[in-house]
């Protein structure tokens, strides 16, 4: 009824109610006083005169007591009659003042719930939007109701702070991971470089334990840093090969020794994804690894399909009921990201959930057919490339085949302009025959000729075992053994080569012989010339510097320590 | 030149060898000639694939182990494996006994004077 009795929200009604009670009680008098004396009044006014009616009607000796009598009925009618009226008209007042009560509850509430409902979700919004605490109140519908401003008040403030310290949370854990990835993958590197430099097995034994022990440690920051939303640990600038994948992501496990890979794929996972994959993955093995019998494996099987490449990882554990397997499934597809329902050890499946959304990834759950439960993970086929065939089995597998021009195919570049002028048609052939492989080859021509100076440490080493074994197969009329010296002085340095010796002699006989076959009109000298690579081939090729300088048989333009023997008479 | 992280591939040398890290047989020593004896087949570890690739002609344990750029003690496990498997022979050089029987280097050098006198 009055304005202020609406402003107390809910939480003071009752305090209301007791004002409000007591507000009539002190309003109500003169309404009801008013009532009373006008009902008084009536019932004076009729019983009055009845009463004087009465006496006077009544015999003269009755009179006494007729009028005692009649004033008692009369008196006590207009006292009845009065507090029924009083009775009455309060009744009345109160059933008013009730039903106003009842329309301003029903007000107050629907303020309440507007509150409630509309004002504070928004505001809570734009708080955890990164909004400020005022700015936040500013953007709000502004409320009237006084306790409701103060409740917004403090519930910015507290929901701001709590904000802030969540982020404050989040990048200290995702720097912190940051900093314990960076650890983690110079360690590995420097693990990887003690294991070439230590041969002895007991220390390559402890070492691949640290490593092993490293990788875990990396992929536990790992873990943390997608959950956090830094960035993943490392990239790899080049594709990587599903073996690799699968083994990068086998090694992070503790249990790696029970997973056994099934693959012949040979596609590739493009370098900037190729980390979460794996780490995907590697979450998926150690589910597999931990939710399985210790003494089972868990098996891996590669497939690829139109869509992608699909990885399916069997274990032979547990079958996960119906409502695990629908957890699970939810837990790897979760939309928003929600930290607070992870214990924790199980971070495994919302890691994989953050990392398949980011690349794009399926994963999916069933039943197994060793007996336990299959995870499916699909990378898409936009992530799939070809590999870069240049690892150095690759390059060398050409040169070690037993055809005999093959072993020149990877100098054959550089052993061109070394060649002798009389070699021509040798030289002419051996483009017709290298022109095929070369085109099969491609990395591997890009490699010996777009880079010359990165492939020269390398290459060296590939090349004289080549040209051996090609001169070894073939050796009376191919030019191949030219290719050693060619590799040595393209890479301006002395290099000692495997098995140096007896390549040494194998070479400087075929050469001698290549060269009788190139130029017969000089076989005196050659035959000399043979003589004396036989000579050093015993000696072991210790007396090869004492050879004068080229004469005629050949147009290198960087004197060859090596081969200098053809024309030593 | 290496930079930290950038190391070529992500698998470790321990899942090369499936944790091992000594080798059974002792029948590689740093100059054991190895031929391979069979191509290598689809779905085999790389490395094996590799060696077997590597070893069409005779190839000595440590030029495998060069090129495929692992340690040689892993590379022992792993011819260790294909040892097992039959896929590849070991020849030890026997360079004592060659050695034996090679001419006597003077009397090489006299039969090369002789026939530069020719």
């Amino acid at each position: 009824m009055t304005p202020e009795i609406s402003p107390p929200s809910k939480p003071s009604a009752p305090g209301a109610a007791a004002r409000g009670a007591g507000q009539p009680s002190r309003t109500q008098p003169p309404k009801t006083g008013t009532g009373t004396s006008l009902a008084l009044l009536i019932a004076v006014l009729i019983t009055g005169p009845a009463c004087l009616y009465a006496v006077y009607a009544a015999p003269l000796s009755m009179r006494t007591e007729v009028a005692w009598g009649s004033g008692a009925a009369a008196f006590l009618l207009c006292v009845t009659a009065a507090v029924a009226a009083r009775n009455i008209l309060a009744a009345r007042a109160l059933r008013a003042i009730v039903a106003q009560k009842d329309a301003e509850t029903d007000a107050d509430r629907a303020v309440a719930a507007h509150f409630a409902d509309v004002i504070v979700p928004i505001l809570v919004q734009r708080l955890r939007a990164g909004a400020s605490a005022q700015t936040a109140l500013a953007a709000v519908p502004t409320v009237t109701n006084n306790t409701h401003q103060r409740v917004l008040h403090s519930l910015a403030n507290e929901v701001h702070r709590g904000e802030g310290l969540r982020a404050a949370a989040m990048a200290a854990c995702a720097n912190a991971a940051g900093r314990v990835q960076a650890l983690a993958t110079s360690m590995a590197a420097d693990l990887r470089d003690l294991e070439h430099k230590y041969s002895d097995e007991e220390v390559l034994g402890d070492l691949l334990h640290l490593d092993h022990r490293t990788a875990q440690t990396g992929r536990l920051a790992d873990s943390i840093a997608v959950l956090t939303g830094a960035r993943t640990g490392r990239r790899w600038a080049k594709p990587i090969v599903m073996e690799s994948i699968l083994r990068g992501a086998m090694g992070r496990i503790s249990g790696y020794q029970r997973v056994r890979l099934h693959s012949s794929c040979e596609l590739a996972i493009a370098g900037h994804a190729a980390e979460g994959v794996m780490h995907a993955l590697a979450e998926l093995m150690d589910n597999a690894a931990n939710f399985s019998p210790p003494t089972s494996e868990v098996h891996v099987y590669v497939e690829e399909a139109s869509a992608g490449v699909i990885i399916t990882i069997e274990d032979g554990g547990l079958v996960m009921g119906e409502v695990a397997l629908q957890r699970a499934q939810q837990a790897v597809s979760n939309e928003s990201l929600d930290l607070t329902n992870l214990s924790g050890t199980r971070l495994g499946l919302a890691v994989v959930g953050r990392l398949a959304r980011k690349h794009n990834l399926s994963v999916s759950f069933r039943p197994s057919a060793h007996g336990g439960t299959g995870v499916l993970l699909m990378v898409p086929q936009t992530l799939i490339t070809q590999p870069k065939r240049e690892t150095q089995s690759m390059t060398r597998e050409p040169a070690a085949a037993p055809l005999p021009p093959s072993g020149g195919i990877s100098q054959a570049p550089r052993q061109r302009p070394l060649e002798s002028v009389s070699e021509r048609s040798l030289e002419t052939r051996i483009p017709a025959q290298e022109t095929p492989r070369t085109a099969n080859d491609l990395p591997k021509r890009t490699r010996s000729v777009s880079a010359p100076s990165a492939a020269a440490p390398e290459s060296p080493a590939l090349s004289p075992p080549a040209a051996s074994e090609s001169s070894e197969s073939s050796a009376s009329t191919e030019p191949s053994p030219e290719h050693a010296p060619a590799g040595e002085t393209d890479g301006g340095l002395p290099k000692r080569r495997r098995g140096q010796t007896l390549a040494a002699a194998q070479r400087r006989t075929a050469s001698a012989s290549a060269d009788r076959a190139a130029e017969p009109a000089r076989s005196a000298e050659h035959s000399g010339s043979r003589f004396g690579a036989f000579r050093r081939a015993v000696q072991g090729g210790s007396s090869a510097q004492e050879q004068k300088p080229d004469d005629s048989s050949s147009v290198s333009p960087a004197p060859s320590s090596s081969r200098p023997e053809d024309n030593t008479e | 030149m290496k930079r930290p992280g950038r190391d070529d591939d992500p698998d470790r040398l321990y899942t090369v060898t499936g944790g091992r890290s000594r080798s059974e047989t002792d029948a590689f020593d740093l100059v054991t000639l190895v031929v391979g004896e069979c191509e290598p087949a689809a779905g085999m570890q790389s490395e094996h694939a590799s060696i077997l690739r590597i070893c069409r002609s005779p190839t000595a344990v440590v030029e495998i182990a060069s090129d495929l750029g692992l340690p040689v003690s892993i590379v022992r496990i792993l011819l260790g494996d294909l040892h097992a498997a039959g896929r590849i022979t070991a020849r030890h050089p026997r360079t004592p006994a060659t050695a034996d029987q090679l001419p006597d280097p003077e009397i090489l050098k006299q039969v090369l004077v002789g026939l530069r006198n020719l």
